[in-house]
C-alpha cells in the first residue's frame, strides 16, 4: 500500500473522484466475470440436481431406452426397502465412530504441536501428509496393512502375545477398519483447522493468566478450548457431512462387496448398486434425495445449535 | 533468391498440408481397404490378462490391416456398468467380452446378434459349441454372444498331501470322490497331514462361496426362477442342503471360515491346504509355486450328475448407434481368430475351449491337468436368469453375505437359507430395469 493512501489521523476522508471506465462492482459489465462459473455450476451442479429430482419419479433404466412416470412410487418403495435403513444405520454408525475420533485426536495433536515442541514444522508435515494422498493409494497401504496372512498389525498383535483380528473379514470389524483408515487418511484436515485456531489465540492471554497463577490444566480448559468453541462447531459440522457421504473408500477396501456380511455398505453404496449395478437410476435417485434431505436437515440443526451455544 | 526461396517454403508447407488431410481423410475412410479401426473391450487382469494379449497380439500379426485398440478395465460391477452405458449411450466398442451368465441383461436390447452366415464364412458353426453352454448365449433363438470357453468349479489336488492322506488311486490321480461325506472325509485327511487345513476355499469371496453353493444346489435338483415381481420360485431344501454342506466344511479344519480371495489360493499354494475350490484360472498361482498337483472335475457331492457352477467367457456385438461394416466385419475377424487361437487361453489358464475343433484336438487333450476336467463342459450350471444375477452380479454379492452368515456360523443353515430367499422376493419385488 503507498502512503498516500492512508488517510492522516484526525482528517476526514474526500470522497474519491468517480473512477472512468465501467465499475466491476456495480456495473453490468460484472457479470461477464462470473458467467464462467455460473455455466460450469449450471451445467455440473444444478441441472444434475434437478435433472435427478425428476429422475426419482420416473422407472428410468439404465439399459432401457423409455420410461414411464410413477408419481411417487420410487418413494414409497424406499420406506419399504429394508436395505435402505440398513445402510443408512451403517452410515450413522460410521459418522458417529468416525467424528468422535476425528475431532478429538486432531484437537490433541493440534495442542501438542502447538505447545512448543521442537521441529513443529516436522510434525506438522507428518500429521497433514495422508491427507494429500489419494484414496486409491490410501487403501492399498491399509489392505497391506490389514491383511490376515502378511498384515503388519495382525503380525504386531501376535507379537505382543494378542489374537489376531479379522479385520477385512471379521462382520463385526468391518466397518471399524473403514473408520480406521479414515481417520488416519483425514485428520489432518481437522489438525490443521485447529493449529490455525490455536494461533490466533493471542498470547497475552495466556501471560496474564500465569501472572495470575493458572496453571497448565487450568490455562487449557479457562482459555484455550472455550476460544476453540466456534473453531469446535465448524469441525464438528464439516466433519458430519464429510462422514455421512463415505463411500470410495469402503468401496475400494472391500472391492465393491460391502464388506464382510455386507456390514461396511453405506447408504451411498446402495444408490451406486441401484442405479449402476442394478441399472435402476429412477430408484437410486429416490433413495439419494431421501438422503439429500436427511443431510439438509442435521446441517440445518447443527446450525441451530451453534448458533444457541454461541450466544 | 529470397523469393524463390519464400515460394518454395510455402509450397512446402502446401504440400505438407495436402498430404496430412489425405492421410486423415484415408483414416476416416477406414474401410476402403486402408486401415481399420477396431475397439475391443475385456475385462483380464493378471495372468488371465496376460494370455489375453496374446490372443490379441496373434490376430494384430493375422491381420496387419486392423488397428485393435485393446482396452482392459476392471473385472466385476464397474466392467458392466461401463459397457451398459456405452451400450445405451450408442457409443460402444466394435467387440466386447462377456459372461454368457449376464445376457439376461444385456441380451435383450444392448447387444447385435452374431450373423451365423458371417460365421460359417469363417468356418465356424453352432454345432461346433457344447450344447449347455450353447443353451445359455442363445436368447430366442439368436446367438447373442459367442463363447470362448467354459470355465467350470473345479477341484485342485496336492498330489504329495493326497498320497500321504492315502487318497490316491493306484494310477497316482485322485481316488473318485462320491457324495459329500466321501469329500469331507478326504478334507479331514488332507488336514491330518498338513496340520492346518484339508480344503482352501475363500468363503469371504463372495465367488468363490458362490461356485461350491451354486454346484450343490444343482446337484440337490435345486431350481430358481426369478420372475419379475416375485416371488422366487426356488428349493429351500436343497438350499439348506447345500448350506449345510458349506457350513460342514468349513469347521475351521477341514476349510477356515475366514480365507478370503488371496488367502486361498495361496495356502493351497504354501501346501497349508491339501485340496483348492476356485476356478481353473488359478492353475497360474499353483504353477508358479511349483508344487505337485492336479485337477480334476468337480465331483457330485449328491445325486449321480456332477452339475457345477460355471460361467462363460464370451464374445459379444454391442449395440452402437452407427455400425462401420469394415469395423464389424473386423471384429467378426477377430473373434474368430481368438477362438481358433484359444489353445493358449486354455492351457495358460485352465479355461475349457468352447469350439471342439481346439477341444479336441490332440494338443489340448495332452495339456495336462487343464484337459483333465473337461467334461465338466457337458454339466455346466449356469446362474439362474436375472437382470441381477451372473458373474460379478448383486445377487452373488448378496448370496455371499448369507452364506458367509452360514460359514462364520452366525446364520444356521434354515437362517441362511431365508436370509437369501426373503432378500431375492425384495428384489424382485423392486421391479425388473429392463
Amino acid at each position: 500500500m503507498s502512503a498516500g493512501t492512508v488517510a492522516a489521523p484526525g482528517r476526514v476522508e474526500q470522497p474519491t473522484a468517480p473512477r472512468r471506465g465501467p465499475s466491476l462492482v456495480g456495473g453490468r459489465g460484472g457479470i461477464w466475470f462470473v458467467l464462467p462459473f455460473m455455466a460450469v455450476y449450471a451445467a455440473f451442479v444444478l441441472w444434475p440436481l434437478l435433472y435427478g429430482l425428476g429422475l426419482s419419479f420416473f422407472d428410468t433404466s439404465l439399459v432401457r431406452a423409455e420410461s414411464r412416470f410413477v408419481g411417487f412410487d420410487n418413494y414409497v418403495r424406499l420406506f419399504a426397502d429394508s436395505e435402505v435403513w440398513r445402510t443408512l444405520g451403517i452410515t450413522v454408525l460410521f459418522t458417529i465412530g468416525s467424528t468422535i475420533p476425528l475431532v478429538v485426536i486432531a484437537l490433541v495433536m493440534a495442542l501438542l504441536v502447538q505447545t512448543g515442541v521442537r521441529g513443529q514444522w516436522f510434525w506438522r508435515f507428518v500429521y497433514f501428509a495422508p491427507f494429500l494422498l489419494p484414496v486409491a493409494t490410501v487403501v492399498l497401504i491399509w489392505q497391506w496393512l490389514f491383511s490376515g496372512d502378511y498384515g503388519l498389525i495382525n503380525a504386531a498383535l501376535t507379537g505382543i502375545g494378542l489374537p489376531e483380528v479379522g479385520w477385512l473379514t471379521d462382520p463385526a470389524v468391518g466397518l471399524w477398519s473403514v473408520v480406521l483408515l479414515t481417520v488416519w487418511w483425514t485428520i489432518g484436515f481437522n489438525f490443521l483447522l485447529y493449529l490455525a485456531a490455536l494461533q490466533a489465540i493471542p498470547a497475552q492471554l495466556y501471560e496474564a493468566a500465569e501472572i495470575d497463577g493458572a496453571g497448565g490444566w487450568r490455562r487449557l480448559f479457562g482459555i484455550t478450548l472455550p476460544l476453540l468453541n466456534r473453531t469446535t462447531g465448524l469441525v464438528i459440522v464439516l466433519q458430519v457431512l464429510a462422514s455421512l457421504k463415505l463411500f470410495d473408500q469402503a468401496y475400494i477396501l472391500y472391492r465393491a462387496n460391502g464388506g464382510p456380511g455386507g456390514s461396511a455398505t453405506p447408504i451411498l453404496q446402495y444408490v451406486y448398486d441401484t442405479g449402476f449395478t442394478d441399472y435402476r437410476l429412477g430408484y437410486a435417485s429416490a433413495i439419494s434425495y431421501v438422503f439429500f434431505v436427511l443431510i439438509i436437515l442435521i446441517a440445518l440443526v447443527q446450525a441451530r445449535l451453534s448458533r444457541r451455544s454461541e450466544s | 533468391m529470397t523469393t524463390s526461396h519464400r515460394l518454395s517454403r510455402r509450397t512446402l508447407l502446401r504440400a505438407t498440408a495436402a498430404a496430412g488431410g489425405a492421410a486423415l481423410l484415408s483414416s476416416c475412410a477406414g474401410g476402403s481397404g486402408n486401415a481399420v479401426d477396431l475397439a475391443y473391450w475385456n475385462f483380464f487382469g493378471g495372468s488371465d490378462g496376460k494370455l489375453m494379449v496374446e490372443l490379441v497380439n496373434r490376430f494384430r500379426a493375422e491381420a496387419p490391416n486392423v488397428r485393435v485398440t485393446a482396452t482392459t478395465l476392471m473385472w466385476g460391477p464397474p466392467y458392466y456398468t461401463k459397457l451398459a452405458m456405452a451400450c445405451a449411450g450408442g457409443r460402444a466398442p466394435d467387440l466386447a467380452t462377456m459372461h454368457g451368465s449376464r445376457l439376461s441383461t444385456f441380451g435383450r436390447d444392448l447387444l447385435d446378434e452374431w450373423d451365423l452366415d458371417e460365421l460359417a464364412a469363417r468356418g465356424v458353426s453352432l454345432d461346433e459349441f457344447p450344447q449347455p453352454v450353447l443353451d445359455r448365449v442363445l436368447v430366442d433363438g439368436r446367438l447373442m454372444a459367442l463363447p470362448l470357453d467354459t470355465h467350470p468349479l473345479v477341484l485342485y489336488y496336492n498330489t504329495d498331501i493326497c498320497e500321504k492322506a492315502g487318497l490316491l488311486a493306484p494310477d497316482g490321480t485322485l481316488a473318485p470322490i462320491h457324495g459329500a461325506e466321501q469329500m469331507l472325509d478326504a478334507g479331514r485327511r488332507a488336514a491330518e497331514v498338513t496340520g492346518a487345513i484339508g480344503i482352501a476355499l475363500g468363503s469371504l469371496h463372495e465367488a468363490h462361496i458362490w461356485m461350491p453353493f451354486w454346484s450343490g444346489y444343482r446337484q440337490l435338483g435345486g431350481q430358481m426362477l426369478l420372475p419379475d415381481g416375485g416371488p422366487a420360485e426356488v428349493d429351500r431344501d436343497a438350499m439348506v442342503g447345500a448350506m449345510t454342506f458349506l457350513r460342514d466344511l468349513c469347521d475351521g479344519t477341514i476349510c477356515s471360515p475366514s480365507l478370503d480371495g488371496q488367502s486361498s489360493p495361496a495356502a493351497f499354494a504354501s501346501q497349508q491346504a491339501g485340496f483348492l475350490f476356485v476356478g481353473p484360472w488359478e492353475v497360474t498361482s499353483a504353477r508358479t509355486a511349483e508344487i505337485p498337483f492336479s485337477m480334476t472335475q468337480f465331483p457330485a457331492l449328491f445325486g449321480d450328475t456332477p452339475y457345477v457352477r460355471a460361467d462363460s467367457h464370451s464374445f459379444v456385438l454391442p449395440t452402437q448407434a452407427q455400425v462401420d461394416p469394415a469395423a464389424r466385419s473386423a471384429a467378426y475377424d477377430m473373434a474368430v481368430s481368438m477362438l481358433r487361437n484359444s489353445l493358449a487361453w486354455a492351457a495358460g489358464g485352465g479355461h475349457i475351449p468352447a469350439l471342439s475343433a481346439v477341444a479336441d484336438s490332440p494338443e489340448y487333450l495332452a495339456e495336462k491337468p487343464v484337459s483333465n476336467y473337461r467334461g465338466a463342459a457337458q454339466v455346466v450350471a449356469f446362474d439362474p436368469e436375472a437382470y441381477f444375477s451372473g458373474s460379478g452380479s448383486t445377487l452373488m454379492a448378496r448370496a455371499g453375505q448369507s452364506l458367509q452368515g452360514v460359514t462364520s456360523r452366525a446364520l444356521t443353515p434354515e437362517q441362511g437359507a431365508d436370509d437369501l430367499i426373503g432378500w431375492l422376493d425384495d428384489q424382485l419385488t423392486l421391479g425388473s430395469p429392463l
